[in-house]
């Protein structure tokens, strides 16, 4: 899933996830286990899960394009 | 009527409700997803935008950011005065919280904007969570808004909702027949809940494991001599809060039942005014 930015909530659920989001991916670039991270941070629900594991952050690369509007 | 809290967090409530009828248990429910109001922005006005993000993608995530509203319940008026006026785009004190955020893109890497950055106008009424990314910003970009939130209800959208979950369920009642049992060992395997084992030849409920069971009934269809059986009890549920941090889970709970009791309250006076009732 090709996300810009990631998602303050749950698509599915709407819990509040998006502040999650930065300790997760630092943990997991420190090479800890995506399920023992997530498990950690309290998301317990698959469609919370697959929010996390199926994020490409492509903000970064965005931000030194123009805005077409 | 009896109440057993089974599981109590900041965020998550779980509830052994006994001796309720499920309407009257599910109504509350229904008044909790959808008619106890709290905080959540609603108007955005931009002054400057020239990230790359577009306005509209901004807002969205500025409305679903949960604002703690526990306060602002009794301070602000009801949402159903506050969207007629929030539409002739004025935003009155006694409806409408402020928010104002003025950020410019740093000489050099990127600034990731989180909603404690926010610059809120009533202390009350902040985010629960302060490090929400809402945008990035690079060299030469600049967002300047103001943001207005208003009380809301979860029926009007869900970013109002004090709940993401709001379920309840069953209480599994399972059934093991000892004489029947042969100690085979196939509902122990089948269980995906793993709330089986073996105990001097026969199959048991483990201990403090009950209410895991979803009633999938997989172990009565392994089972061939039909020695286990899963069925529920009567007027015995489960029911199953988790909540955005907006409300606490006490203030929910206590509101839900006012606004229950004020639209049965409502419904007699109807009935009465009607000659319905006399």
């Amino acid at each position: 899933m090709t996300r810009v930015l990631f998602p303050v909530r749950c698509f599915t659920c709407g819990k509040p996830i998006g502040h999650l989001w930065e300790e997760y991916i630092k943990r997991v670039k420190q090479g800890e286990h995506p399920a023992k991270v997530l498990d950690d941070l309290g998301v317990k629900r698959y469609c919370c899960r697959r929010m996390f594991l199926s994020h490409v952050e492509i903000a970064d690369e965005i931000l030194h394009f123009p805005k077409v509007s | 009527m009896e109440l057993k809290v089974l599981e109590k967090t900041p965020f998550s409530l779980r509830l052994l409700v006994k001796g309720i009828s499920l309407h009257t248990l599910n109504s509350i429910r229904r008044i909790i997803l959808s008619e106890v109001p709290t905080m959540a922005i609603d108007y955005v006005i931009f002054i400057e935008n020239s990230s790359v993000f577009y306005d509209e993608y901004i807002s969205h995530r500025l409305g679903l950011i949960p604002l703690r509203s526990d306060i602002a319940y009794d301070k602000y008026k009801p949402p159903e005065e506050c969207i007629e006026i929030g539409e002739t785009q004025q935003y009155p004190p006694d409806c409408f919280a402020k928010f104002d955020l003025e950020v410019e893109g740093p000489e050099e890497g990127i600034r990731v904007v989180y909603s404690g950055d926010l610059v809120a106008s009533d202390p009350d009424v902040v985010p629960v969570y302060n490090n929400i990314p809402l945008f990035k910003l690079i060299k030469g970009q600049k967002v300047k808004f103001e943001a207005y939130a208003r009380l809301g209800r979860g029926k009007e959208h869900a970013k109002w909702s004090p709940v993401s979950i709001a379920v309840h369920k069953y209480v599994p009642n399972i059934l093991i027949n000892e004489q029947e049992c042969t100690g085979c060992g196939k509902c122990v395997d089948a269980c995906p809940k793993n709330i089986l084992e073996l105990t001097n030849g026969k199959a048991r409920v483990k201990n403090q494991v009950l209410y895991e069971c979803t009633m999938c009934k997989l172990c009565e269809k392994v089972c061939e001599v039909r020695a286990i059986k899963v069925s529920h009890v009567e007027n015995e549920y489960i029911l199953y809060l988790e909540f955005t941090g907006a409300l606490s889970p006490k203030k929910t709970l206590i509101e839900a039942s006012n606004i229950l009791i004020k639209k049965l309250d409502d419904f007699e006076e109807k009935l009465k005014s009607m000659g319905v009732l006399q």
